[in-house]
């Protein structure tokens, strides 16, 4: 059978499961950038904290996924939960040391400066040191992205659909075809929401656009020469 | 109007920033603290805006205690400008500058109106409004760090190093500006550096601290260089101080000479006539709109034969001139010790000569400056109005 005409008559199917790999790569990501925010804010906040919090989120990230979903399946069933959780769990301990070290990138100076003119505590962090930490917090949004898309499928295993099934499927009938095709579908889905956080990246953040555009004015050209005795 | 009243700073490590500080910094003027570096001298100006709070005494900032103040509401009504500027990389310089009016909910219109009109006023193009930060030279974005400071027309503006990070000549300009600026806006400014001479050059009033956070003296810069109060003042402001301070006093106080002055179509024998009858042994030859022209010694005038016109000998160069109507007798000094007939040429504002001067005639109207300033025991001519007099005339 030829790799076209494997791709269309299981065109549905390939659809189906694309679209639910998709989802479970990317529930456990957003919801991870929302849990990682605030928990990166308060690891910077009370600094003493971060150390700790820094500990666990490499010992949890060193958990085999697997391990996680057989601990779950008493509560949660063979639901995308049992999937979902421990993905976001994975994408934290990517995500909440790039919003610490995002924040922290913003130069004292600056920080200074913000509290000078008059920004409170919330207002500076709202709109000054998160807008400064979006090109850090992106990247590790896509690492966590492009991970949980790729891990999604080890929830193939307990059932949990996703691209995955195409690998136990072509394993078990010894075709494989069909894995290198899953394969492909796989990278090509990380690809692409990889691009669309880029994009995002982009539209976010107008000052990075600009590293070398125009010429600089010659500072002498604007001096007046003033000169006093 | 800002008063420190016995204001100290101690850390909780017993380390103490500011020990006793007794100030008052007189509306509209240029306050600069100066001092080495953990003097005390930043932690002071901090404390007026509340990023540090004293350990003892207060701060009134027109007659109220700064303490009382809520500190956001404190800080949009006071400038700050800092060394490394500060701005915001992610804002554009007009947003950067319309920060403060839109903390206060000026609208985003009139914020930006706002930000344009600064720009123009610290000389920034108006092409870099929607340029990034990182776009600008150092020069420039300090500039934005000032501007962004003004934005709110705050009475009071407080810059910590705010010329430290850029190159000599840019600081120079930088300084002029802030002179300029200062002679328009008329704000409480409290400047802190390390640098005497910026100190001297740009402060109505300077106060140097001394290690260990304690004021060691506060004067006009003229009656710091004249009276340093101590030994350590007198080390710190400088070995030149005496020079320096003729920057105070306006080179119209000086007697110049006109009689050895000779336009170059005058003849050899009546040029002779002219230096020997002035006593001078150097003529000034000018030429037909009255601009110098370069210096004939007598002996040149003397060895010429009757033939030869004065046009055609060989001059020495006069050198750089100086104006009696806006520059100091620093400058007329300077032009006197950089001229190789020890002499200056004193022109007016479009480059005609109004006279030379030398050695002798500026020992004089420094003596005579020296004296008047001993008399009155005030500023002589002081700074602002050597500007006065040169626009009067």
């Amino acid at each position: 059978m030829s790799t076209w005409t494997w791709l269309s008559t299981n065109a549905a199917m390939i659809r189906q499961l694309t679209l639910e790999n998709a989802i479970l790569g990317l529930v456990p990501a957003l919801v991870g950038l929302a849990i990682s925010v605030p928990v990166g804010i308060l690891c910077v906040r009370f600094s003493w904290s971060w150390p700790p919090v820094l500990s666990v989120t490499s010992a949890v990230y060193a958990i085999p996924s697997l391990a996680i979903f057989v601990v779950l399946i008493p509560y949660t069933g063979l639901s995308n939960l049992t999937v979902i959780i421990p993905l976001t769990l994975f994408s934290l301990c990517v995500l909440v040391p790039n919003v610490v070290d995002g924040l922290r990138s913003v130069p004292e100076s600056v920080r200074q400066a913000a509290t000078a003119m008059g920004f409170g505590t919330m207002r500076r962090l709202v709109r000054v040191e998160l807008p400064q930490a979006i090109p850090v917090i992106i990247a590790g949004l896509r690492v966590a992205t492009v991970s949980s898309i790729s891990l999604a499928s080890v929830g193939q295993l307990i059932g949990v659909s996703s691209l995955g099934y195409f690998f136990i499927d072509g394993l078990q009938r010894d075709f494989p075809l069909e894995i290198y095709v899953a394969i492909v579908l796989v990278i090509l889905l990380a690809l692409v929401c990889d691009l669309i956080l880029i994009l995002i990246r982009w539209l976010l953040t107008p000052w990075q656009r600009s590293q070398r555009a125009g010429p600089r004015v010659d500072e002498l050209e604007l001096a007046t020469a003033g000169q006093r005795g | 109007m800002i008063t420190f009243d016995n204001v100290s700073k101690r850390y909780p490590d017993g380390t103490v920033a500011v020990d006793g500080l007794s100030l008052d910094v007189p509306a509209g003027k240029t306050m600069v603290l100066v001092g080495p570096s953990g003097c005390g001298k930043t932690t002071s100006l901090r404390m007026i805006n509340r990023l540090v709070d004293p350990t003892s005494g207060r701060i009134l900032l027109d007659g109220r205690d700064v303490q009382q103040s809520e500190p956001s509401a404190l800080r949009r009504g006071i400038g700050y400008v800092i060394q490394q500027t500060g701005l915001f990389p992610h804002r554009t310089i007009e947003d950067n500058i319309a920060t403060v009016p839109l903390l206060n909910h000026w609208g985003r219109a009139k914020a930006r109106s706002r930000a344009r009109e600064l720009m123009e006023l610290v000389g920034l193009e108006a092409g870099l409004a929607r340029r990034y930060p990182h776009q600008l030279s150092g020069g420039q974005q300090q500039r934005v760090g000032v501007a962004r400071a003004l934005a709110a027309d705050p009475p009071v503006l407080l810059m910590d190093e705010p010329f430290s990070a850029v190159d000599p000549i840019v600081r120079a300009t930088l300084q002029d500006e802030l002179f300029r600026l200062q002679g328009e806006l008329h704000k409480t400014v409290v400047l802190v550096t390390h640098d005497v001479e910026e100190a001297i050059k740009v402060g109505d009033l300077v106060a140097v601290f001394r290690p260990g956070g304690r004021l060691a003296q506060v004067d006009s810069p003229q009656q710091m260089l004249g009276r340093p109060a101590d030994d350590y003042v007198e080390g710190f402001i400088g070995f030149d101080r005496g020079i320096r301070r003729l920057s105070f006093f306006a080179a119209a106080g000086l007697d110049l000479d006109f009689d050895a002055v000779a336009p170059e179509d005058t003849t050899i024998a009546e040029a002779l006539r002219a230096a020997t009858k002035a006593g001078e042994p150097w003529l000034l030859l000018t030429d037909g709109d009255g601009r110098p022209r370069g210096w004939a010694s007598i002996e040149q005038l003397k060895s010429a034969s009757g033939q030869q016109r004065l046009a055609d000998l060989p001059l020495t160069s006069y050198g750089h001139t100086f104006r009696p109507g806006s520059d100091s007798l620093r400058a007329a000094l300077d032009a006197t010790v950089l001229s190789r007939s020890g002499r200056a040429v004193a022109v007016d504002e479009d480059g005609r000569v109004v006279g030379v001067t030398s050695y002798e005639r500026l020992r004089a109207a420094i003596q005579a400056a020296e004296e008047t300033s001993e008399q009155s025991g005030e500023r002589w001519p002081g700074r602002g109005e050597v500007a006065d007099q040169a626009a009067a005339s």
